[in-house]
C-alpha cells in the first residue's frame, strides 16, 4: 500500500469535534484561522439518527461500548480497579450535544468564588476560579443566541445579571413541568423554565424543534434541536478552513526541543499512523479523555506526561452524580413527552447557604422516569419480574415523575484519572482508570436536597414519593470537570486562566478539564462559553504576533 | 419469559412475541441495530461487528448454561423438566433463581456502578453492561426490552407493550425518523404566561 502523505502543516489543530472543540473551531475559523480537527468517532449526519431507545440507550448505538472504550474505576487507591462505562460521554462528531436534551443554565457569580464564600472545607481542595462570571458573560450570550436558546431571563430570581434575554421563549410547558412549577410555589420556592439547546419557533433559517418522545439520549433525526453537531459545526465547515476528520483517534502528542508541542500522531480509520503539526494544539477531548491524553503523551521533556511537571493533570476531578426524588400522582402526568426533559427548574438549592450543613449546592429539574420508556428504569420496590412488577408499571407509567439534581461534588486530591496499564482499549492504549471517593459534603448535599425534592412532590399533590439518596459517586451522568485545572499558580493548577498550559504555551484545553470546581449547574454551555473565550484569545494573541512581526520587517 | 411479564387481562411477554425477539437478538450481529427509517437493519463492520459477535457470544452461552440450570433445579424439586412444570412451581424455581442473582446483584451495586440491572435510582444516565450480568437479570432485562422495544425487532407485537402502560408512540420508526411524530398532545392544557419577550440585542 502507498504511504500516505503527511499532512500540511496548519495553524490550530484541534483534537475533539465536541461541544468544546467544535465551539472553538466556529470561533477560530469564523476569525481566519485554519483549523484542522480530529475526532476519533465517527461524523454522523442527523438521518443516521432514530427514535430506538434499544439500539440507542442499550445498544451503545451511541454510548461508547464497554467492550472498545473501557474505563476502570475504583474508590480508593489500595483497591483493585474493575472495568467500568464511568461517566461516559458519546464519541462522535457532536459529542455528548448529540444526544443531549440540552439543559444550558448558566452558572452565577457565586460559582466562580465559591472558596471566599464558603471558606476552606476540609479534605476538599476547593478554590476560587482565575476568572469571573463577568468575564463568561458575553460569551454566554454568544452560545445562547447562536443556538436559538429557548429561556425566559429574569425569571430564574437567582440568575447572575444577564446582557440579553434568551432570543428564543421558553418551550412549551409538560404536564410534569406544571407539577413542577405547582410544588415549588406552594413551598414559596422560586421556579423557571430550563433554558434549553432546541427551538421554540423557527430561528436562524431553522424549523422549530420536534417534539418526539425520543430525545434525552437519543440523537435527533430531524436536526430540529440544537447541538455542536447542527450548529457550530456547519458554521465552522461554511468557513471553508475547518478540515475535520472523522476516525481519526491520536494517541499522542508530541513535543519539539524546546518542549513546545510540536505534532498530533493520529490513527485513521484505515490503521495507518499519521502526524499531524499545527502551531497551536487545543484538547476537545472531555475532562477525562484530554487528561488521558496528556498522560499519554510522555516525552524526554515530560516523563510524566505532557504539562504534567507539577503531578496534577487528572487529579481534582470532579464528575455530577445524578440522583432524583420520584413522586406518583393520581392523574396522569406523561412524563414522556416531549423526551422526558422538557422541564422546569429552581435555582433555589443552587446558592450555598451556611444553615443547610453543607457547601454548595445545585440546580434541580422536573424530569421523565423513562428514556422514554420503561426498558432502562426502575423503582426501588418494583420488583424484577412477575405479577407485581407488571402491574407497577401499568400503574406508574403515566402517573410518575422525578425531580433530578447533578451533585456539586467537591474536589479532592486523590480523587483523579490516570492510565490503568493493564487494561487496553481496542487500539491497544491503556485506559483511564478513575480513582474517586465521595467526599463527605458531597453525600449531606445529596440526602438534603433530594429530600427536599421529595417536599416539592408532595406539595405538588404526589400521593407516594421515593427519595434515592445518592450514596455514592457512580459515573452515572457524563459531566466531568476540573482534570486540568486554571488558576493564577502553576503549584496548584495546569491552566493559566485563558486555559493555556503553564508549561507549553502552545497547548491549550477547553473541554471542563479547566473548571476548577463542579459548580452546581449543567456545565456544558459553560464549557461552551468558555472555549469560545479561549478561542477569541488566541486570536487575539495570534493578532499581535502577526503585527510584531510585521513591524519587525 | 411468560413468568417475567405473566399475561394477566392484558397481554404479556408471551403474546409480544419476547421470545423471538431474544431469538433474533442471539442469532447473531445482523439485527443489533434497526436502520433509523426502519427500512432494515445495519450491517456492522470492523471493530464494532467484532465487540458484537464477542458480547452475542457471551450472552448466549449464559443462557445455555442458565437454561440447563433451570432444568437441574426444576428435576431436583419437582422431577420435570421446567416446561412441563405448573406455572406455580416455574415461579418457584424462579424465585429461588432470582435470590442468589440479588444477592450478587447487590454485591455488585456496593462494588460497581454499572453492572447490576434495572437500578434503583430512576431514569439513570447509563446502560447495563449484559456480559456482567448472571441469566436472571439477563432474563428479566430481555423480556423487558422485547416487551417494550420497538416492534421492529421482533417483539412488542401489535405495540402490546406500549398499550398496557399507556405510551402513546410512533406508528413506525420512519414517523420519528421524518419528523412527523410529536408527543404535543400531552403537554400541558394551560401554559404559564412567563413574561414579556425580553428582546434586548435581538
Amino acid at each position: 500500500m502507498a504511504r500516505k502523505r503527511k499532512p500540511e502543516r496548519v495553524d490550530v489543530c484541534i483534537i475533539g469535534a465536541g461541544a468544546s472543540g467544535a465551539t472553538a473551531a466556529k470561533v477560530l475559523t469564523e476569525s481566519g484561522v485554519r483549523v484542522v480537527a480530529l475526532e476519533r468517532g465517527p461524523w454522523r449526519k442527523h438521518e443516521s439518527f432514530g427514535g430506538d431507545e434499544l439500539a440507542n440507550v442499550n445498544r451503545y448505538n451511541l454510548w461508547p461500548d464497554p467492550l472498545l472504550n473501557p474505563r476502570t474505576f475504583r474508590a480508593s487507591e489500595g483497591e483493585d480497579p474493575k472495568v467500568e462505562l464511568f461517566c461516559p460521554v458519546p464519541q462522535m462528531v457532536g459529542g455528548g450535544t448529540v444526544h443531549w436534551q440540552g439543559w444550558l443554565p448558566r452558572f452565577t457569580e457565586s460559582d466562580f468564588r465559591l472558596k471566599t464564600i464558603a471558606g476552606e472545607v476540609p479534605g476538599a481542595t476547593l478554590v476560587d476560579w482565575p476568572i469571573t462570571y463577568a468575564d463568561l458573560e458575553p460569551y454566554y450570550t454568544k452560545v445562547e443566541w447562536a443556538f436559538g436558546v429557548s429561556g425566559q431571563g429574569g425569571v430564574n430570581k437567582y440568575e447572575s445579571p444577564r446582557t440579553k434575554g434568551y432570543p428564543c421563549p421558553p418551550m412549551p410547558m409538560t404536564r410534569y413541568a406544571q407539577k413542577f412549577h405547582e410544588g415549588c410555589r406552594k413551598l414559596g420556592y422560586n421556579s423557571f423554565p430550563t433554558p434549553m439547546a432546541a427551538l421554540s419557533r423557527p430561528y436562524n433559517g431553522r424549523p422549530a424543534t420536534v417534539q418526539s418522545a425520543f430525545a434525552q439520549q437519543h440523537g435527533d433525526p430531524t436536526g430540529t434541536r440544537s447541538s455542536a453537531l447542527s450548529v457550530f459545526v456547519p458554521d465552522a465547515v461554511a468557513t471553508g478552513r475547518y478540515d475535520l476528520r472523522p476516525d481519526c483517534y491520536v494517541h499522542e502528542i508530541t513535543v519539539d526541543e524546546h518542549g513546545r508541542c510540536k505534532s498530533a500522531v493520529y490513527q485513521d480509520a484505515d490503521g495507518d499512523f499519521i502526524e499531524q503539526e499545527a502551531d497551536i494544539f487545543i484538547l476537545a477531548c472531555g475532562a477525562v479523555e484530554s487528561a488521558r491524553l496528556l498522560l499519554l503523551s510522555r516525552s524526554g521533556r515530560f516523563p510524566n506526561g505532557l504539562a504534567n511537571g507539577s503531578d496534577l493533570v487528572g487529579r481534582n476531578a470532579t464528575f455530577h452524580e445524578y440522583s432524583a426524588a420520584v413522586g406518583v400522582f393520581e392523574d396522569p402526568i406523561y412524563a414522556w413527552a416531549g423526551g422526558g426533559y422538557v422541564a422546569a427548574s429552581s435555582y433555589e438549592f443552587y446558592e450555598h447557604d451556611d444553615a443547610r450543613g453543607f457547601v454548595g449546592g445545585c440546580h434541580i429539574a422536573a424530569a421523565g422516569v423513562g428514556i422514554p420508556l420503561p426498558i432502562n428504569w426502575s423503582l426501588p420496590d418494583r420488583p424484577m419480574w412477575g405479577a407485581q412488577a407488571k402491574q407497577m408499571d401499568r400503574d406508574l407509567y403515566n402517573h410518575s415523575f422525578a425531580i433530578g439534581m447533578v451533585l456539586h461534588d467537591m474536589p479532592q486530591h486523590d480523587n483523579r484519572v490516570e492510565l490503568d496499564e493493564s487494561v487496553k482499549d481496542a487500539w491497544g492504549l491503556p485506559v483511564a482508570r478513575i480513582t474517586l471517593k465521595p467526599h463527605p459534603n458531597d453525600l449531606a448535599q445529596g440526602h438534603w436536597v433530594i429530600d427536599h425534592n421529595a417536599e416539592i412532590l408532595e406539595a405538588a399533590g404526589a400521593k407516594k414519593t421515593y427519595r434515592v439518596y445518592p450514596e455514592r459517586v457512580t459515573g452515572n451522568c457524563s459531566h466531568q470537570h476540573s482534570t486540568v485545572r486554571m488558576g493564577n499558580d502553576p503549584e496548584t493548577s495546569v491552566l493559566n486562566k485563558y486555559c493555556q498550559a503553564h508549561e507549553v504555551d502552545n497547548l491549550f484545553v477547553v473541554d471542563g478539564g479547566p473548571f476548577p470546581t463542579a459548580t452546581g449547574a449543567n456545565p456544558t454551555l459553560s464549557i461552551m462559553a468558555n472555549a469560545w473565550r479561549v478561542a477569541e484569545n488566541i486570536v487575539r494573541q495570534r493578532g499581535a504576533r502577526t503585527a510584531a512581526m510585521a513591524r519587525e520587517e | 419469559m411468560s413468568r417475567i411479564i405473566p399475561t394477566d387481562h392484558q397481554p404479556g411477554a408471551k403474546e409480544a412475541g419476547t421470545i423471538e425477539f431474544l431469538d433474533r437478538y442471539l442469532s447473531g450481529t445482523d439485527s443489533v441495530y434497526a436502520k433509523p427509517d426502519g427500512s432494515g437493519f445495519e450491517k456492522l463492520e470492523g471493530k464494532r461487528a467484532e465487540a458484537w459477535q464477542q458480547r452475542i457470544d457471551v450472552v448466549r452461552e449464559k443462557y445455555i448454561e442458565g437454561i440447563r440450570e433451570l432444568d437441574r433445579r426444576s428435576q431436583a424439586q419437582f422431577d420435570a423438566d421446567f416446561v412441563r412444570l405448573t406455572t406455580e412451581q416455574q415461579d418457584r424455581i424462579l424465585a429461588d433463581m432470582e435470590r442468589p442473582a440479588r444477592q450478587i446483584e447487590a454485591a455488585l451495586e456496593q462494588a460497581e456502578a454499572t453492572a447490576a440491572w434495572a437500578p434503583v435510582e430512576p431514569a439513570m444516565q447509563q446502560t447495563s453492561a449484559e456480559i456482567e450480568m448472571n441469566f436472571f437479570p439477563l432474563l428479566a432485562l430481555h423480556t423487558r426490552q422485547g416487551f417494550y422495544a420497538d416492534p421492529i425487532y421482533g417483539g412488542n407485537k401489535n405495540r402490546v407493550g406500549w398499550k398496557l402502560i399507556g405510551f402513546d408512540g410512533p406508528a413506525s420508526l420512519a414517523e420519528t425518523h421524518a419528523g412527523h411524530y410529536t408527543t404535543l398532545p400531552y403537554f400541558a392544557e394551560e401554559q404559564i404566561d412567563w413574561g414579556r419577550e425580553d428582546d434586548r440585542g435581538a
